[in-house]
């Protein structure tokens, strides 16, 4: 495995990365690469507090806070809501998680939110900590749309505005949603959410609206994850799989049976055959497309994987683990 | 020329203001936080990347790096790198580039042009940034050979085999097979390349036997890389090779039909055509019987 | 009967219909009020969103589904019901048949209003008509509420053409001139010739059987939005028939409360007697102990074989909704049995009392079919804030509920102001036929 690169070669790397970008053919042009690079995230990436603006040098030496690479950096080649029924031809999406390596970093909730323009509590990339049952070891269990082969959402919805396209991808389409929320209620693994009232960020309309980045949002509709179709296209991984830092989600084609999560590219069926993976409830027939991995040989405890907000952390309150934790003071 | 009487007490009071000024001189520069370019240590590198269309890529990484803090990073942005070829005795400017708001600037090289070696025939490719008051100069050099790497995909026996040659052009166009050079050779997909093998060149190239289930895209193809990473010879060099050996399987073919598919099952269809004709033909009945009614005497 | 005159029997009704006091001003003001405040809650919610509900993320159907649920099984049941009386020509279709498909047409009125109120973009309502998808239980839904409400408008109107005959007919009649009108208009020419009459006696006997399909048909297609999802509590193989007896208990319930009141307030006490009061009173008692076995199948069922998430939900009803599951299930299933049961205990008023019980109890029921199941989903709701984690009605919904029914009685009262309550073309049909069978007895003598 290539996980154990010396911090400078990676960094080195970090910025010629026309060499993991290849499925678009070899256009070496400059833009395109600056392009790639802008949006590649890397755990050593500096600090942007405030989620929009970085802080970089001007050339005299003096510090400014410039705007962060903008949300959609994809309006060129905007998809609208019609065209968005297609999918990106001959693909079959694929995620993988590894539970293994999970520490509840948070770095994929975060920078799904940033990436779709998400509040704090509106998370699409959901970590929850599961204890199957009172002996079994907890872990880090992070929760993104399945994108289902059979998916019951998109069975019960009326009028037809969320669909699942050839690519796997189930998106939601805006501009035809009524609001019923049956999907919502259908879906076994509690994948979506509904926009409750107005938001101001509803009305910025510079950025036209496609399913495939659900910016702007609408009141009154539905939203999930989307494994980022906008990114897809691009040849980039999506928001979540980029930016977590212990390399926890793998993100492919099925088609070619191959899956990344930007430092490792494996064969998807090996990955699974040799990791045991397995789809959270089976049985319950909606064939998942997000794949896990199980939690075996842990590389830390779980208590690393509190180090974050109180609130939270107070979420997994009842989890049986984590009240013994609390009953022993650790936390 | 009037001398001041030198005043042999210790001046407290001068270096007390001096102490004052020194603490909290920096407020009045209007920096929303007290920014201390001292604290930072200036990072700038510049690195080579030969292209499989055999372009090269120069790129310069530019910025400052908190001493006490390793994670605090701040690039430097828009400042003006220029690549100049140089050797002893003189410099040809390759281009120039700006460095973008993650401090990377890349200047993309035709393979057209044709590098100033020195006597052992290494290139130097130079990187220089003007500076300003508050940032010095910077130039940072990269000197490496101009590698040439050739794929070779070919069945042998029936073994899909792939052949890596790594060699130099001489002044005369000779190749000079390349030794002990570290290849990675990685299959294409659609976001990352895949690797397979990595081996070393012994005299120049080497073998490997190519796997037989790779899918390729749904025709079967495929682009088969060779990566040398960033090696301090020649840099980090990329070359690739189209392979039609995919054993892609036919794709599946799209639901239709379905519960979730946009045209339902057809039992669907038939049964609510069924149901409602019956029922909304007996509401027209009655209505008719009712305009019998109300047209009867 | 005792007053075998139909000019009697003519005075009586007309009396309500002329009499502007004879259904309390008071009253409709009231309704008239609390319907405004549920105005002003709806005007609040379209201009905040559905922020001033209750429901969020997990709980996303909340009282106002359950009110959708609640006044359409009323509807349901009203029909199928008021089907059978007709169908089957039962003794006592009479008394009661119009007040049960005035309730039927105004229930199924109400129901789907609720639904709209949950609807998240009521702008695009006509998507349902315009991008339907047939495999969605909702689009089921919707075509068979409409349906419903189409045949049963068909089928009241159906029933009301001979009383309008009637009044078109009386000449003292003492009411507003466009009233007169509206009757000659309405009674479409029926001057009771026997064509006429078997005509429609034939089209009214057709659309009753029909009317009992549909409500079965109509109200399993509801039951299925819950039961064809995955979620625990609601996958359940029998909800159809579940919801069809849960629908008919509280229809009847509703249906011995409006004869209670009508008798009451319109002093019908000689039109609408014990006898049919107890004939309801056994209907209920039939249907409280049918609700009770479905009910106790449901959850003996899931508790015995205790799956996890079954077993989640169970902790879910007995920690939090402990109360509401007593009141609904037992209280609400076994009080109104042994009143019933007991003959000494059905007298008007117990009855009565029996019927209220049942119905709240039946929407409490309905309520815990709805909630707990989205409370306790397959994943655990990790949240800290406490509106996504338990549902609690706010005062727009509450507001809206009491509109609802508010906007049911006013309606009601309405009505009966312009259509007599008993279809009086009725008596006179069981008058005659009643004269006709004392004849035959006396000629056999």
């Amino acid at each position: 495995m290539k996980n154990s690169k010396s911090k400078k070669e990676h960094d080195r790397r970090k910025f010629l990365q026309l060499g993991l970008m290849s499925g678009v053919t070899a256009i070496a042009g400059g833009a395109l690469m600056s392009g790639m690079n802008e949006n590649q995230s890397e755990p050593e990436a500096p600090a942007t507090d405030s989620g929009e603006k970085v802080r970089v040098l001007t050339p005299d030496g003096k510090m400014v806070e410039v705007d962060a690479s903008s949300l959609n950096k994809y309006p060129e080649a905007h998809i609208p809501p019609a065209e968005a029924r297609k999918g990106i031809p001959n693909r079959k999406f694929v995620m993988v998680i590894d539970l293994a390596k999970c520490k509840n970093a948070r770095k994929c909730v975060e920078a799904c939110q940033k990436g779709h323009n998400l509040d704090y509590h509106e998370e699409f990339m959901k970590v929850q900590l599961i204890q199957d049952n009172e002996q079994a070891s907890p872990y880090w269990f992070p929760k993104p749309c399945f994108h289902c082969e059979e998916p019951p959402c998109v069975t019960v919805c009326p009028t037809g505005a969320t669909y699942k396209r050839e690519d796997n991808i189930v998106l939601i389409d805006n501009e035809r949603c009524i609001g019923c929320k049956f999907c919502i209620t259908s879906c076994p693994y509690s994948a979506r959410q509904f926009n409750w009232g107005h938001k101001d960020k509803f009305d910025d309309k510079e950025t036209p609206y496609s399913p495939e980045t659900q910016v702007p949002a609408a009141e009154g509709t539905v939203m999930k994850c989307d494994f980022c179709p906008d990114l897809l296209r691009q040849g980039e991984l999506p928001y979540c799989a980029k930016s977590c830092p212990m390399g926890v989600i793998y993100f492919g084609d099925m088609n070619e049976d191959i899956v990344t999560n930007g430092e490792e590219t494996v064969r998807f069926s090996q990955l699974i055959n040799d990791r045991g993976g397995y789809r959270h409830l089976e049985h319950l027939g909606t064939k998942p497309n997000v794949y896990y991995l199980p939690a075996v040989n842990r590389q830390f405890p779980l208590e690393r994987g509190f180090d974050i907000d109180e609130e939270v952390k107070e979420r997994y309150k009842d989890v049986p683990y984590v009240q013994e934790l609390k009953k022993k003071g650790k936390i | 020329m009037k001398h001041h009487v030198k005043n042999n007490r210790f001046p407290f009071r001068q270096l007390i203001i001096l102490l004052l000024i020194l603490q909290y001189g920096n407020v009045g520069y209007g920096q929303e936080e007290e920014f201390d370019l001292g604290a930072y240590r200036v990072r700038f590198s510049v690195q080579t990347t030969k292209n499989p269309d055999q372009t090269r890529t120069f790129g310069v990484e530019y910025y400052v790096q908190n001493k006490k803090d390793r994670k605090d990073r701040i690039p430097v942005k828009d400042a003006e790198i220029i690549f100049y070829n140089s050797t002893e005795n003189e410099e040809v400017k390759l281009g120039s580039a700006s460095t973008d708001v993650e401090g990377v600037a890349e200047l993309n090289v035709p393979d057209s042009q044709k590098y100033m070696t020195d006597e052992e025939g290494l290139i130097n490719v130079e990187a220089r940034f003007e500076g300003s008051a508050d940032l010095k100069n910077q130039t940072e050099s990269v000197t490496f050979k101009d590698l040439f790497l050739k794929l070779e995909l070919e069945e042998i026996d029936s073994v899909k085999t792939v052949t890596v040659r790594a060699f130099t052009l001489d002044s005369l166009q000779n190749e000079i097979p390349e030794d002990d050079i570290d290849v990675i050779v990685s299959v294409g997909g659609m976001l990352s390349r895949m690797p397979i093998e990595e081996e070393t060149t012994d005299e120049g190239s080497f073998e490997i036997e190519f796997p037989d289930d790779i899918r390729g895209d749904k025709d079967g193809n495929f682009k088969v890389f060779a990566f040398v990473d960033d090696s301090d010879d020649f840099g980090t060099v990329l070359a690739s090779e189209d392979s039609d050996w995919g054993v892609f399987d036919d794709i599946s073919k799209p639901p239709k039909n379905e519960l979730w598919t946009e045209a339902a099952p057809i039992w669907m269809y038939v049964v609510l055509t069924i149901l409602l004709v019956g029922v909304w033909a007996n509401y027209v009945y009655t209505l008719i019987k009712l305009r019998s009614i109300s047209k009867s005497t | 009967m005792a007053d075998s005159n139909p000019i009697k029997i003519n005075k009586e009704f007309v009396r309500i219909l002329e009499d502007k006091k004879s259904v309390s001003r008071g009253w409709m003001w009231f309704f008239g009020l609390v319907i405004l405040v549920g105005l002003v809650a709806f005007v609040m919610q379209v201009v905040y969103g559905h922020e001033v509900t209750g429901m969020r993320d997990n709980v996303v159907w909340g009282v106002y589904i359950i009110n959708f649920i609640f006044f359409v099984g009323v509807s349901y049941s009203g029909a199928f019901i008021s089907g059978i009386l007709h169908f089957f020509d039962t003794p006592w279709k009479s008394a009661v048949a119009r007040i049960v498909e005035i309730i039927t047409v105004l229930s199924l009125v109400i129901g789907p209003i609720f639904i709209l109120l949950c609807i998240g973009r009521l702008d695009r309502l006509h998507y349902l008509f315009i991008y339907p998808r047939i495999q969605s239980p909702i689009t089921w839904d919707v075509i068979a509420i409409i349906t419903d409400l189409v045949g049963c408008f068909i089928y009241l109107y159906l029933t009301f053409i001979p009383d309008f005959a009637i009044l078109r007919d009386n000449e003292d009649l003492n009411v507003a001139p466009w009233r007169k009108k509206m009757y000659r208009f309405l009674a479409i020419n029926y001057k009771d010739t026997p064509e006429q009459k078997a005509t429609l006696k034939k089209i009214t006997r057709t659309m009753s059987a029909m009317i009992i399909a549909m409500a079965i048909v109509a109200y399993t297609v509801l039951a299925w939005i819950f039961s064809l999802t995955l979620q625990p509590g609601w996958n359940s193989t029998i909800f159809a028939p579940y919801f069809i007896i849960a629908g008919l208990y509280s229809g009847v319930g509703v249906i011995i409360i409006c004869m209670f009141l009508i008798r009451k307030y319109l002093r019908l006490e000689h039109y609408i007697r014990k006898v049919h009061f107890v004939g309801a009173g056994i209907i209920l008692l039939i249907l409280a102990l049918l609700f009770g076995y479905f009910t106790f199948s449901e959850y003996f069922a899931r508790w015995f074989s205790h799956k996890t998430n079954d077993i989640n939900l169970l902790d879910t009803l007995f920690d939090d909704y402990f109360w509401q599951f007593i009141f609904a299930n037992y209280i609400g299933g076994l009080v109104p049995a042994i009143i019933l049961f007991f003959k000494r205990f059905r007298t008007i008023n117990f009855i009565t009392f029996a019927a209220v019980i049942a119905v709240l109890g039946l929407w409490l029921n309905r309520y815990l079919i709805v909630v707990p199941t989205l409370e306790t989903p397959y994943l655990p709701i990790q949240d800290t804030r406490p509106e996504f984690i338990h549902y609690t009605a706010t005062w727009v919904e509450w507001a809206l509920s009491f509109a609802g029914i508010a906007a049911f009685c006013l309606m009601f009262m309405l009505l009966i102001r312009f259509v007599p309550v008993i279809p009086v073309s009725e008596l006179h049909e069981d008058m005659t036929n009643a004269k006709k069978k004392a004849q035959i007895k006396a000629n056999k003598k």
